[in-house]
């Protein structure tokens, strides 16, 4: 495939391209649903073909094709030049790159067992079984059982020379207990909401979550939500769950951090950001507890590579640190905006989309302690588990997430347990109210294989590592 | 670029319907083709043109399925698919609600195809993008996009059933920002790019972006709305699967379960799905291959039906089978109707303006999402366009706002519905068209910065 997108490349620059690069690849999927011991749905995809990026005179040209001979390639990369002459119609500044050194390599991220190898049979024997258990505790109306796997081959070639083949595997899996009775219905998941726990690995990953051990107990606490009572309304604190503190970093932290956003290049479909470009080492975004970090060099995270799509280095960049803003996540377009070099996020949904500036792997800093010990030490609040819905606003400032579950905290210990808990804040209000953060032991890195962003829309695959932590005044139990 | 044609995709999809050792297969093909230009800061920043089919094999052996895709569009592609679903049938567990493929059935074309539309060239794209651009104000700036495309959808089945149609689809989009905090958003969808009104577009934007700057302060609170269309449509969009999706409201899951014939909404609201009726985007099929059918899903207030598939059409037991609103499989979701009509009443957003003594009006809602799918309640923004509504008027902006609210509980509480109805997309190929409403009761529960 490396031949093919050389070819691009040169198909690019003899049609008028002043700068090209050409990813060419494909994208294999497998997907296994069960249901009460039932398989429901079971799928393999794939999908292979070629996308090639132009500059002329300053402007972007893209084009993708899923026809890969040499005649439709020359066609495709003409028609990227033809695009970013169109772009001229309108006036603006000339795009300008900041450099990147042009690397040859191959780089394959980790997958100690190959998951599209594993039998069939014995994936679906383990989600039946799963479910079986789940489905045996009086209470549950249905168990569901997922598995989902994905690998991307991508060969990358420039004008600047670069050559860079890469493999990245992503293995997950995961169960959900629902419950239905009286007009309403609860879910509870396991290890973590929607299909479960996905990480940069093979099926070994799958084997360590113990799926089948804890199918009895996740089954028993969708029953008992739903004899719980609502969670109330109020102003509390908040001790929340490390997958819980994953999303909200992702939708608080994460994109306001893209620098396209803040750049207004998202400004009509994803939205901006409440950050300026000249606030880097300025504003105090959080505590002087939260130190966040976006790792492309992090083990296990979806948004761990070797380079990204425009051949950039994985990089480990400081975004908060001890509470302040540090860095924007940048690309080779828009770093030069703050005057620094890429720091390597660009990254496509594939071969047939543009690269765009996408989360790596957007993490908190472990502090100190464990869930038990920050739950000991909180006098009144709740526990907050599990992500269940999510919104914020186009600059990332109001927010709101619903999690499966709710735990009173009383003089450090846990008592009541409520149903439909929700959270509303600001964002720097929040961030700046947290005053415990866990320590490495209770850090986990999750997978977002599903984060939106771009038109036409595309599908990112980000990591976040994210340990339990405590916020101060946050408004529980919004109700319309 | 361009369809591949119905002879084409039957020969593409022959041996793969010919696989032997399977009771029975199918073939969906879904094929694209087109191109997107964007910008921002009234520039067009990123531009691009992609053409990409999915081929979905899917077989059954005694109830037993397994689904395969791959955008290797030959017919090589296709039986290596078939063979691969095939293999994976064989370890599935028999499926008892397995309802078997969709039997042989006419399925009028009813999309709109416009060569010129799926074929529309960066040059013209631009032109367009060009106009829209032109009427920002001064001091503002132009983001958005506009899309062209050319879709293709067909399916063969074992049971001799095969649809094919094409249809196209163009789609303008912007938001204006700029002056003193002002933003202001406005789109169009059409089947034909020649219905794409640049210059209307830009001019309702830019109208808006200059009107709402330096928004004042609000309170959170319930308040009469004003909802414009585009925010309607996202009611109508949460609706399609906590409401109308036949699996949920089967099991008990749906804020409509158990509800048929009751009044769930006010009497001026009536809502129904048809695929195959003019004024909406797709084909008169579905992604099983059954005919879309028109479904009464509200009428006059009262809750009539949810939508079928085959396979929930057979765990509801119902008799006149599916509906015709299959996904593609698998799908453990189930159906959910994607051609959501809104029937128009006969008021002007003007009028329901007039009639509002203290209230807001809304443009739009960002990012929106479930609270909890048995009360039908959602949160989202209000954006790029909130107006404080006092005595009968707009007297200014004021900031985005944060609600939490139930899609019926807003329906229940419409006392008046507007005369002129939009399209709208929002989610995986669908489209709703709908009207403006005044919604007498509608609770913000957040108030934003800007």
């Amino acid at each position: 495939m490396l031949d093919l997108a050389q070819l691009a490349v040169q198909a690019a620059r003899r049609a008028g391209a002043d700068v090209a690069d050409a990813r060419a690849g494909t994208d294999e999927s497998e997907s296994i649903s069960v249901r009460d011991e039932q398989l429901e749905g079971l799928e393999r995809t794939t999908s292979t073909g070629l996308g090639i990026r132009v500059l002329v005179n300053g402007r972007w040209g893209f084009a993708a094709t899923a026809r890969l001979d040499e005649e439709e390639v020359t066609r495709t990369a003409e028609l990227a030049v033809r695009i970013a002459q169109a772009a001229s119609r309108l006036p603006g500044d000339p795009v300008s790159l900041s450099p990147v050194e042009p690397h040859i390599a191959t780089w394959n991220g980790t997958c100690e067992e190959d998951p599209f190898a594993v039998p069939l049979g014995e994936k679906t024997a383990m989600l039946v079984e799963a479910t079986g258990q789940m489905r045996a505790v009086p209470g549950v109306t249905f168990a569901e059982g997922f598995v989902d796997l994905f690998r991307r081959s991508t060969s990358f070639a420039s004008s600047e020379g670069a050559a860079i083949e890469q493999v990245i595997t992503h293995s997950g899996a995961g169960l959900q207990a629902t419950a239905v009775g009286d007009g309403d219905v609860q879910h509870r998941s396991f290890p973590c909401s929607f299909r479960g726990h996905v990480k940069q690995a093979g099926w070994e990953h799958v084997r360590s979550l113990g799926l089948v051990e804890n199918a009895e107990r996740t089954g028993r606490e969708a029953v008992e939500l739903l004899a719980a009572p609502e969670c109330p309304s109020e102003v509390t604190t908040v001790v929340i769950d490390a997958n819980q503190v994953d999303l909200q970093i992702h939708e608080s932290v994460g994109h306001p951090t893209e620098l396209d956003r803040v750049l207004g290049m998202e400004e009509a479909y994803a939205g901006s950001s409440w950050l300026s470009p000249g606030d880097g080492g300025s504003v105090r975004y959080a505590s002087p507890l939260v130190s966040i970090t976006a790792d492309a060099t992090l083990p296990g995270g979806l948004g761990t590579f070797g380079f990204d799509d425009e051949g950039v280095p994985a990089q480990r960049v400081p975004i908060i640190v001890d509470g302040m803003f540090q860095n924007f996540m940048s690309n080779r377009e828009t770093a030069p905006a703050v005057g620094q070099t890429s720091n390597g996020t660009a990254r496509a949904d594939g071969w047939s989309h543009l690269p765009l500036i996408r989360m790596t792997n957007v993490s908190i800093e472990p502090r100190e302690g464990t869930l038990e010990e920050i739950i000991g030490d909180t006098k009144d609040g709740l526990y907050l588990v599990s992500n269940t819905s999510w919104s914020i606003d186009d600059k990332r400032i109001n927010f709101q997430f619903g999690c499966e579950m709710a735990w009173r905290i009383k003089d450090g210990r846990l008592t009541d347990l409520y149903k439909n808990p929700n959270y509303t804040g600001i964002t720097p209000e929040f961030w700046g109210s947290c005053d415990a953060v866990g320590g490495p032991e209770s850090w986990v890195v999750y997978g977002t294989p599903n984060c939106g962003k771009g038109q036409p829309g595309q599908v990112g695959r980000v990591g976040h590592g994210a340990v339990p932590a405590r916020f101060h005044d946050v408004q529980v139990g919004v109700r319309g | 670029m361009g369809a591949l044609g119905k002879d084409r995709f039957l020969e593409v999809a022959a041996p793969a319907l010919d696989l032997t050792g399977v009771d029975g297969a199918e073939v969906l093909l879904m094929h694209e083709w087109g191109g997107l230009t964007r910008f921002a800061s009234s520039e067009i920043h990123q531009s691009t043109a992609s053409e990409d089919t999915s081929l979905r094999v899917r077989v059954a052996r005694e109830g037993r399925v397994g689904v395969s895709a791959t955008n290797d569009c030959t017919p090589g592609g296709a039986y290596a698919a078939a063979q691969q679903a095939r293999a994976m049938a064989e370890v599935a567990t028999s499926d008892p609600l397995w309802p078997g493929l969709a039997p042989l059935a006419d399925a009028p074309r009813t999309g709109i195809f416009d060569e010129a539309t799926a074929s529309c060239t960066p040059e013209e794209r631009a032109e367009t993008v060009a106009t829209l651009v032109g009427r920002c104000a001064s001091g503002f700036t132009a983001a958005g996009a506009y899309e062209t495309r050319g879709v293709e959808f067909a399916l063969a089945n074992t049971e001799g059933q095969v649809c094919w149609e094409p249809f196209s689809q163009a789609s303008l989009t912007t938001v204006m920002t700029g002056g003193e905090g002002g933003s202001g958003f406005a789109e169009v969808f059409s089947s034909l790019a020649t219905d794409i009104d640049a210059d209307a577009v830009g001019a309702r934007a830019s109208d808006k972006a200059v009107r709402s700057q330096r928004p004042a302060d609000i309170e959170a609170g319930t308040y009469p709305v004003v909802l414009e269309p585009a925010a309607v449509s996202t009611i109508m969009g949460f609706l399609s699967y906590i409401a109308f999706a036949g699996r949920a409201y089967v099991e008990d899951r749906s804020s409509l379960s158990g509800k048929a014939g009751r009044p769930v909404a006010a009497p001026g609201i009536s809502i129904w799905d048809d695929g195959s009726a003019a004024g909406t985007l797709g084909v008169g099929f579905d992604f099983e291959g059954v005919p879309k059918r028109h479904v009464d899903l509200i009428r006059e207030g009262v809750f009539i039906d949810a939508v079928y598939d085959l396979r929930t059409a057979k765990q509801a037991g119902r008799a006149e089978g599916s509906t015709g609103h299959g996904l593609p499989s698998p799908n453990p979701e189930g159906p959910f109707p994607l051609n959501l009509f809104m029937a128009p009443g006969d008021a002007t957003v003007e009028e329901m303006i007039a009639a509002t003594d203290r209230g807001l009006l809304i443009t739009r809602f960002h990012y929106s999402n479930v609270v909890n799918p048995m009360d039908s309640s959602i949160t989202g923004m209000t954006r790029d366009g909130t107006f404080m509504i006092e005595h009968g008027e707009v007297v200014g902006p004021v900031r985005n706002l944060r609600f939490t609210q139930s899609t019926l509980g807003a329906l229940a509480a419409v006392s008046m519905v507007g005369r002129e109805t939009e399209l709208a997309s929002e989610f995986f190929y669908s489209a709703s068209r709908v009207p403006a409403l005044k919604v007498d009761a509608f609770h913000f529960s957040g108030v934003s910065d800007h």
